[in-house]
């Protein structure tokens, strides 16, 4: 019991602080706390991966070149364009955060999670390729348009992510404060039934925010209310049904807390949908870029090619760590199943806290302090 | 009553949550900027008074043919493939307005303290544009706010989001104009400019000083004694 606790506690807050840290040391590269700005020293893995990236960015340039002069030098072009995107997306950017946190937040499968990351990358390509073709080709837009298209695209996304994590916070606030209240309400039947279990007394009928609950009769359907995120259901002469409770009327006897399926929420696509065109409206600053070299070397298809392609390898990192993050959600869910009934508040906690983090990252993004690509001098 | 549940798969949960955790860490410790999205090459000037006080900082920087060609989408050429000065003028006035955010990459430390808005707005600033290497030239003049006398003048010119890499140029990027006859200027190149593509994993993580490529400090500097 005390194992299980103490495990479940440090998943909890592990996890939570990992994704925090992350967030976090992204906010702090980007400010300058000390007065004046610093270059940054970048060693051994990261800087690898950093080094890694500006390798295949510059190639990129080489190819398209070459790709013009030769027409074979396009599968080489394509190589380069889905490793840079695999790399790329290791950096800031590409919605790894808040894509980790909100699967991390609500019932996702593993499946769900890749799909949503594969969307999102697709999403980025497509913005990208729209922004060039409408604004260059169609226009003949400036640099300084596409860029003050893209700030204005990030407020947009980013916006869209705080109130996703708006939404998200009150949904999984909701469930946990019901699930402190429903171990309270064990807690206090407990305690009731091994003082007057021999009597065979029947107590009052639970009320409002405070007295005893009775384990032994179950009066279900008399508070029906809507309630979708959490169902409560009785044990004894009732069959095992759901049944809704209004919000602030604690339910009657054992609960276990809502079935996954429930939490998992109706809905289907559209519901990971918010998350998906959230994250991916903002495109990728070098994708941009790199489109528009392609147009002045008149090679732009080959261009658009290589961005979607970028989109594929970009949608495998991310889909990693997605599913990293599911996989962490799994690990919680088994522990989570042990009888000891601190296990669903855990859960319903660190449910809340990755909410939290959705919000959080929304709100560092939409005020700079978290790392976004930047646009160069424009 | 409470009861103590001996848990026996404590062990393995315990693991196999260390594991998750780590690669999970291992995961997150990508690198918090981007990678760098523009290349410069630079070439500067430092401008003296007659009192042999330094006066300015005159900037060029060639950036390379990717951005340049970005930074010249749209604009109007009277002849394709190239671009006067005048046609470059609005894109220029934009880059010396969005320098400013970014304190226009260069900072001074002043006899070995760093000075805080050293530089009023950049004036004599113009673009060129040579068609055969299709690459931007940004020329300007950063003017001190306080003319510098001192022994020691170092400036440091780097863009520390990283973003854009600048580099000295070859030959002798870096001049005195109308400098007392006793100054010598030093340049300092701390990193490798080509990244990194020999660089093996393994070298990676053993901390090395040797290791240049990302490992080092990549400010470049000027340092000019005037004793």
């Amino acid at each position: 019991m005390l194992y299980s606790m103490f495990s479940l506690i440090a998943l909890a807050i592990s996890v939570v602080a990992v994704v925090s840290v992350a967030g976090a040391h992204a906010a702090w590269a980007q400010t300058a706390p000390f007065g004046g700005p610093r270059p940054v020293a970048i060693d051994g893995f990261a800087g690898w991966i950093l080094a890694e990236q500006a390798m295949f960015y510059r190639a990129l340039a080489g190819m398209l070149h070459a790709a013009r002069d030769n027409g074979s030098a396009l599968w080489g072009l394509m190589g380069i364009s889905f490793l840079y995107g695999i790399f790329h997306a290791a950096g800031p950017g590409h919605g790894k955060a808040v894509i980790s946190s909100y699967l991390f937040a609500n019932e996702e499968t593993w499946r769900r999670g890749i799909t949503l990351s594969f969307i999102s990358a697709a999403m980025q390509s497509v913005t990208a390729i729209a922004i060039v073709g409408i604004a260059a080709v169609l226009l003949g837009a400036t640099a300084k348009l596409m860029s003050d298209t893209v700030h204005l695209i990030e407020i947009v996304s980013y916006g869209l992510i705080v109130l996703l994590g708006l939404r998200l916070l009150w949904v999984k606030g909701r469930n946990f404060a019901k699930a402190l209240r429903v171990k309270w309400v064990e807690a206090q039947a407990e305690l009731q039934s091994s003082l007057s279990y021999a009597t065979g007394a029947s107590f009052s009928q639970f009320r409002g925010g405070s007295a005893t609950p009775s384990v032994l009769h179950c009066n279900c359907g008399a508070e029906a209310g809507r309630d979708q995120a959490a169902r409560y259901h009785c044990h004894g002469e009732h069959d095992h049904h759901p049944h809704d409770e209004e919000q602030d009327v604690l339910p009657w006897g054992h609960a276990h807390g809502p079935e996954p399926e429930e939490l998992a929420g109706s809905g289907g696509w559209r519901r990971g949908l918010a998350a998906v065109i959230a994250v991916g409206l903002r495109p990728c600053s070098g994708a941009i870029i790199i489109l528009v070299f392609a147009l002045a070397q008149e090679m732009f298809w080959a261009g658009v090619a290589s961005t979607f392609v970028m989109g594929l390898g970009t949608a495998i990192t991310v889909g990693t760590i997605a599913t990293l993050a599911v996989g962490a959600k799994a690990v919680a869910k088994r522990m989570a199943q042990r009888p000891s009934g601190y296990g669903t508040i855990l859960m319903r906690g660190a449910e809340f806290a990755a909410a939290g983090c959705v919000l959080t990252f929304g709100i560092l993004l939409l005020t700079g302090y978290m790392a976004s690509e930047r646009m160069g001098l424009f | 009553m409470i009861h103590a549940r001996p848990w026996p798969m404590a062990p393995v949960v315990l693991t196999r949550l260390t594991l998750f955790i780590a690669a999970l860490t291992g995961v997150t410790a990508t690198p918090a900027q981007a990678h760098p999205h523009v290349w410069a090459t630079i070439r500067t000037e430092l401008l003296y008074a007659p009192d042999g006080a330094v006066t300015g900082v005159r900037n060029i920087w060639t950036f390379d043919d990717m951005y340049s060609a970005y930074a010249t989408t749209g604009l109007k050429a009277a002849t394709k493939g190239t671009f006067t000065r005048a046609e470059l003028q609005p894109l220029a006035q934009v880059n010396v307005d969005s320098l400013k955010e970014y304190a226009y990459f260069t900072y001074a430390r002043i006899d070995g303290k760093r000075q805080k808005d050293a530089f009023v707005a950049p004036v004599d600033y113009w673009l060129d544009y040579d068609p055969k290497a299709t690459v931007l030239t940004l020329h300007f003049t950063l003017p001190f706010k306080k003319p510098v006398q001192a022994k020691r003048l170092v400036i440091e010119i780097y863009d520390p989001e990283f973003f854009i890499d600048f580099g000295f140029a070859d030959g002798d990027p870096v001049h005195l104009v109308g400098a007392p006859p006793q100054c010598t200027a030093a340049y300092d190149k701390p990193h490798d400019d080509n990244f990194s593509s020999s660089q093996t994993l393994i070298q990676s993580f053993i901390p090395n000083e040797a290791n240049i490529g990302m490992g080092a400090s990549f400010a470049n500097k000027i340092s000019v004694e005037c004793p």
